[in-house]
């Protein structure tokens, strides 16, 4: 279409005469910006009355109400922040992380200076130092901080076994936390033990517990690589529920494929 | 709140980048820039101008919240106006509310809200050209208000509404070609 062809199209649809094939030519010809919208006068007029419409302006009670928010979260922020450098707690967890450093250099020591110990001699310190990390994670665990529960479900990656104790524990973590970073480590945690067949029960039964959706897709994506097929109720609850975000569903959905 | 030159003359990203990095006060001047002309998409789209000061308050609580997924190589405002969008959909899915009233209920209103007959011209144009706008489908009104409140920057509208450039002006076009049409008929009936 020439530039003749195109002025007659504009001035045909600002006499009012355009017929739908015309106005389909016109949008294609602003779509791939062979002409702007500036061509058409009598909508370039209503467009500017619309942007000089008066929206009106927000009331006081809109500062307020930011205002307040923004002075909380600032006050809480301040708080976590002075919470986490309390001396006290540092010094609780240096000390402990100091005792099984030491721990673990007797262990170490021990088995490089009597090569011929006994496996059960080695075997004995490696549970003692496993035990004082059991410790120390399900102290660590009732921690007010979210940094400091982090650590806890940390300290599980390189023990080899872990008592029902500490999987507990990280069943209570992975459904209560309130925080989501520290309930994705707990389910990262869980993953090695997924041989279990009571804690791939346990994993089952926390899907439908979860409420966050990172949660949720994190253990619909290890469901789907475990073929847990049990799953498939509690994943489809969720693509059920009407606030699963549409994101969340999808992914969801192709977990469920890769089960079927 | 005191306005500082310098502070004002930051861009929206390099504040909000200081928001994520824990500078929450800063927030405060995103707010005193953006509180109108998101007020203004809200109350165009909604009429209502409580729902509109709740709407706004929940867009900063969720630039907020998740501050620390902004990465700042994207334009703040475009982000923004994706968050009231996310906002305002939350807000009608959870409460279930309509979205959409019928013609007549709009005349109605229309007409309540009336002054005097003699009222100058340019005057009841406008409220009926805002009559004609709350009248139009609700994608066709957020286009128009996000060109108003973008000022005409089509390329980041389409960002926000997730289509190309050209897709994006030939929905104004549509919205337009409707508005004026409402426009008109309203104008017959009165």
């Amino acid at each position: 279409m020439d530039n003749a062809q195109v002025k007659e199209l504009i001035r045909r649809y600002q006499e009012g005469i355009t017929g739908p094939d015309e106005i389909a030519q016109l949008e294609y010809l602003l779509e791939t910006g062979t002409i702007g919208l500036e061509a058409f006068h009598e909508l370039g007029t209503i467009e500017n009355q619309v942007h000089n419409l008066e929206t009106g302006l927000p009331s006081q009670s809109l500062d307020d109400a930011f205002y307040t928010m923004l002075r909380d979260e600032i006050k809480k922020e301040q708080s976590l922040f002075e919470r986490i450098n309390v001396p006290r707690y540092q010094l609780l967890f240096r000390i402990a992380a100091a005792v099984l450093l030491v721990m673990s250099g007797i262990a170490i020591g021990h088995f490089l200076d009597r090569p011929q110990a006994s496996d059960g001699q080695v075997h004995q310190l490696s549970e003692q130092v496993s035990e004082l990390k059991e410790m120390m994670m399900l102290a660590l665990l009732d921690k007010e901080e979210a940094t400091e529960r982090l650590k806890a479900v940390n300290l599980t990656q390189g023990m080899n076994e872990v008592s029902t104790k500490v999987t507990q524990a990280l069943f209570r973590t992975l459904n209560n936390d309130e925080n989501v970073n520290v309930r994705l480590a707990a389910l990262e945690a869980l993953t090695p033990y997924t041989g279990d067949e009571r804690i791939r029960e346990e994993l089952v039964r926390s899907i439908g517990k979860q409420d966050s959706p990172l949660v949720q897709l994190a253990l619909a994506e290890l469901m789907a690589a475990l073929q847990e097929k049990s799953s498939l109720d509690a994943l489809q609850k969720i693509l059920n529920n009407d606030r699963t975000p549409e994101a969340v569903k999808r992914k969801i959905e192709e977990s469920i494929l890769v089960m079927s | 709140m005191k306005s500082n030159p310098d502070l004002e003359a930051l861009s929206d990203n390099t504040l909000m980048i200081q928001v994520r990095d824990g500078d929450l006060d800063k927030l405060s001047l995103l707010f005193e820039r953006y509180k109108k002309p998101l007020y203004g998409f809200f109350y165009g789209m909604n009429k209502d101008a409580e729902l509109s000061e709740d709407l706004v308050q929940n867009v900063f609580y969720r630039i907020l919240r998740y501050r620390n997924v902004f990465r700042g190589d994207g334009d703040f405002r475009v982000w923004m106006f994706h968050i009231a969008r996310n906002v305002r959909n939350d807000h009608f899915r959870k409460d279930k509310i309509k979205l959409k009233e019928p013609v007549e209920r709009w005349n109605d209103k229309l007409q309540a809200s009336e002054g005097p007959l003699d009222e100058a011209i340019r005057q009841d144009n406008m409220r009926m050209l805002s009559a004609a706008l709350a009248i139009l489908p609700e994608e066709k009104r957020e286009v128009l208000l996000l060109s108003k409140f973008q000022n005409r920057n089509y390329r980041d509208i389409g960002e926000i509404l997730g289509c190309s450039e050209g897709a994006v002006k030939v929905k104004v076009f549509r919205a337009l070609q409707e508005l004026k049409e409402v426009f008109f008929r309203l104008e017959k009936r009165m």
